[in-house]
């Protein structure tokens, strides 16, 4: 019986399915992999194991016995402590209050200082390198720290609970790679030491490098376990992604290839963004790839003037224009349909015709007085385009379902007759057929000759929609797939970063 | 490993901007509106430094910073208690009603049970039942001056009075210093024996990040309900002060408190989001506003226009203390 074992975890976030029987084994002394594309499940995985995501099914045995994990509280009392991919730090309080928050040593209520001063020092002590002069900045609130040196404390926060399992969700993501060595050598220590280290992460290189075996999820399920002496980098890859043949995609539609560009952006840079070119033709769909967070999302902000740009031009149908502001951008001719609906896309409180004719008043007002006639003659056709659900367009937004609030998001700015749509997620957390429906909107759109930049964090609808895929790492796009290789297997590998697949 | 034995400059100069800019500043810009009320009063109120002035400016600063002390326990944790002022009114009712059949002693006990009572009920109604802590205590604060005047309906014959050796004590001196004055300091010795316990540091993790406090293992609902009963009982502590300087109880007095310890808080530099600050700032911005009614009274302005003034005086305290810590670059 392995050391740890998590058996038909199921979990379901509304109507998406992220986990179906997945299992996890590991065992004492051992640095275990996790592995998998976006959407796979693997935070959640992890997340149902620290206690902060609450599972619709699971079995969780540790050393044998039956653990009953409802909160991050009850994993500290399993012996399992976490490292996030967001800092669970307190930014006010001193790294020494960090590194022993919730476990602070207390006699009749009152903190022992020196105490807790001794063992924030003695764990950070194992750290040291990873400051500069090897000097621990017990003393400093973290909020003074470089984003490097607060991963630190936060993994040394999780060490100093001397747990039995260590998570390390992506830890390693913002650190420099001086600062990873002292981390993995932590990690070989506790290894050694007997704790099971689990490991999720994107980088195949750490995983190659500190990993004895490692769980591979696809879909939510279980791909497969491997020992990664034995593995191969695109073995690897094909786990996580699959051998099924998917259908091609638009790649090899090549009808816009004369069509003039109506989006052209060269240099582009903000603070996590560096070097963006691209170009964007009339009727063409070009997405944007790539792990979840690597920028894709800040560069249609960028665009659309919500995010600083710190250089780059950019041209809207020739015209130099580099939105300042969203208002601007609209002005401009652009249109963004974000990713968290409720608090960018929706006025939530608002009737569906207020939402839907909000961005295009002007276009509709005389001397800046409104017609009702005209705004819900406007609402109506554009709801009636979308095939939008609703009883009255009186109604309150939220009333409709998720697919149907898309719409709307989508709709109010098709009556602005945008030049280029920016659509950042757009089918998060909708249902399949709105989201046929959403695809269908987007081929009208370029059959209208509009431009369309696409985020998507789903593979297959980045690959089944896009005409070309700009694969995006760290802030830059590395790698731009087009005809042929419009394949789930180059998207993954160039997301990787791996050489070929 | 004693990594403190060789600090590098760079550490240093690290250390003292991040003391500056957390924290101390917002108090520095407390003192130093302490200075310029104090010295508008020595040049403009005439019997400013006798003192029977000093031990009633004292007197009743007591009542508003043991208020406004708690009060910042509660902003800490980033909640609100809107309903503080009725609290101390309901404990003083309470006090003094029951100091002939119980004894003093006994009274104050009940008191300060009503105190905390009040604020286990704030604090599970906004942190198990989860209404908005400024809707849930404004509604509880009629609650709190309803009870107050069942028990004490105004105007009753023969109303409770306080033991006489409470109220000549509390004008009283010891050692030339007022009694209010080493209440004060009492009150200041108390946030430093607070601030030690784990769960003052939980509150400030609370107040600072409740996702990630929670993640980390801190019991977050427990932390906030507890923060509005350390709220609670400071206001029963300010009753006794009220009761203590007036001698007998009025269910309608103590209602202004509550607007009056948020107005402390701001300009001791406390956030009102939470996380960060402290009751030495409260204490000081309580003094603060203190002066300045002193002030007005000073100036003797007509009765008519004297609220107007009082009002447009805290504003300016509080926009000159927001503004003076707001440069510190961010917000």
């Amino acid at each position: 019986m392995a050391f740890l074992a998590m058996r038909g975890v199921d979990k379901r976030f509304g109507g998406v399915i992220a986990l179906r029987d997945a299992s996890l084994h590991a065992e004492r002394g051992e640095v275990h992999g996790l592995l998998g594309a976006n959407g796979s499940g693997k935070s959640t995985l992890n997340k149902i194991l620290t206690g902060v995501v609450a599972p619709d099914r699971v079995d969780i045995t540790i050393d044998g016995r039956p653990a009953a994990i409802s909160g991050p509280h009850d994993a500290h009392g399993h012996g399992v402590a976490a490292v996030y991919q967001e800092l669970s730090l307190i930014p006010d309080l001193s790294v020494t209050a960090n590194l022993v928050l919730a476990s602070e040593d207390a006699r009749l209520g009152f903190l022992r200082r020196r105490a807790d001063r001794e063992r924030a020092a003695e764990v950070l002590g194992r750290f040291a390198a990873a400051f500069p002069g090897g000097n621990l900045p017990l003393d400093v609130p973290i909020g003074n720290l470089s984003p490097g040196e607060q991963q630190v404390v936060e993994i040394a926060k999780a060490v100093a609970r001397r747990p039995n399992i260590l998570v390390l969700d992506e830890a390693t993501a913002s650190l420099y790679s001086a600062q990873v060595e002292v981390v993995f050598e932590v990690v070989r220590e506790l290894k050694a030491a007997g704790t099971l280290v689990i490991f999720p992460s994107h980088r195949l290189g750490e995983i190659f490098e500190l990993c004895d075996r490692a769980t591979v999820l696809r879909n939510g399920e279980l791909a497969g376990e491997v020992t990664l002496a034995d593995t191969s980098e695109s073995e690897l890859v094909e786990l996580m992604v699959g051998s099924l043949a998917r259908p091609a995609g638009r790649g090899h539609q090549v009808a816009t290839q004369e069509r003039a560009a109506r989006l052209e952006v060269s240099g582009l840079a903000t603070d996590r963004l560096r070097d963006i070119d691209l170009s964007v033709r009339a009727g063409e769909v070009v997405g944007l790839g790539g792990l979840a967070g690597q920028g894709q999302s800040e560069l249609l902000n960028a665009l659309f003037g919500s995010t600083r740009v710190r250089q780059g031009t950019m041209e809207v149908d020739g015209r130099p224009e580099l939105p300042r502001h969203p208002k601007r951008a609209v002005t401009a001719g652009l249109a963004l349909v974000p990713g968290d609906r409720t608090r960018e896309g929706l006025l939530p409180v608002r009737p569906i015709l207020e939402n839907l004719t909000v961005p295009s008043l002007r276009r509709r007002s005389r001397f800046g007085v409104l017609s009702h006639e005209r705004e819900r003659e406007a609402a109506r056709s554009a709801a009636e385009q979308l095939q939008i659900k609703y009883g009255s367009l009186d109604d309150g937004v939220m009333t409709l379902s998720g697919g149907n609030q898309q719409k709307v998001v989508v709709g109010k700015w098709l009556l602005t007759e945008p030049s280029v749509v920016l659509l950042d997620d757009p089918t998060k957390g909708i249902d399949v057929r709105a989201k046929q429906e959403l695809y269908e909107l987007i081929t009208a759109l370029t059959t209208d000759g509009v431009a369309v930049l696409l985020n998507s964090s789903d593979d297959d609808e980045l690959l089944g929609l896009s005409h070309r895929i700009l694969v995006f790492f760290e802030g830059r796009i590395v790698a731009e797939l087009t005809g042929d290789g419009l394949t789930a297997e180059r998207l993954v590998a160039a997301a990787l970063q791996v050489a070929s697949a | 490993m004693s990594p403190e034995q060789t600090p590098s400059t760079l550490q240093l100069v690290r250390d003292a901007r991040s003391w500056l800019l957390r924290g101390r500043l917002p108090v520095a810009t407390a003192v130093a509106l302490l200075m310029v009320t104090l010295v508008a009063n020595l040049l403009i109120a005439e019997n400013f430094l006798t003192a029977f002035n000093i031990r009633s400016i004292f007197a009743n600063v007591i009542p508003l910073a043991a208020v406004a002390v708690g009060q910042t326990v509660i902003v800490l944790g980033r909640g609100i208690d809107l309903s503080i002022g009725t609290i101390a009114t309901l404990s003083s009712v309470v006090t003094v009603s029951l100091v002939e059949p119980l004894g003093l002693l006994p009274a104050m006990l009940v008191g300060l049970g009503s105190g905390a009572a009040c604020g286990l009920v704030n604090g599970l109604l906004v942190a198990v039942v989860r209404l908005q802590p400024i809707v849930a205590t404004f509604a509880t604060s009629f609650v709190w001056s309803g009870l107050a005047l069942y028990v004490l309906p105004p105007g009753t014959a023969a109303a409770p009075r306080m033991p006489d050796v409470v109220v000549q004590g509390y004008r009283n001196s010891i050692l030339g210093v007022p009694n209010a004055a080493w209440l004060l300091l009492l009150i200041a010795l108390s946030w430093l024996v607070l601030k030690r316990t784990a769960l003052l540091r939980h509150v400030y993790a609370v107040g600072g990040d409740e996702q990630a406090s929670y993640a980390t293992g801190v019991r977050v609902v427990r932390v906030q309900i507890m923060t509005y009963v350390v709220g609670g009982t400071y206001a029963a502590f300010a009753s006794f002060a009220m009761l203590a300087n007036s001698g007998s109880a009025d269910a309608l007095a103590g209602g202004n408190l509550t607007l009056v310890s948020i107005a402390a808080l701001v300009i001791g530099g406390t956030r009102l989001s939470g996380g960060a600050g402290g009751a030495g700032g409260t204490i000081i911005g309580g003094m603060v506003l203190q002066l300045l009614t002193s002030l007005l009274v000073a100036l003797r302005p007509p009765t008519d226009i004297r609220q107007l003034i009082d009002g447009l005086l805290v504003i300016f305290a509080l926009a000159l203390a927001g503004l003076w810590s707001s440069r510190r670059g961010g917000r």
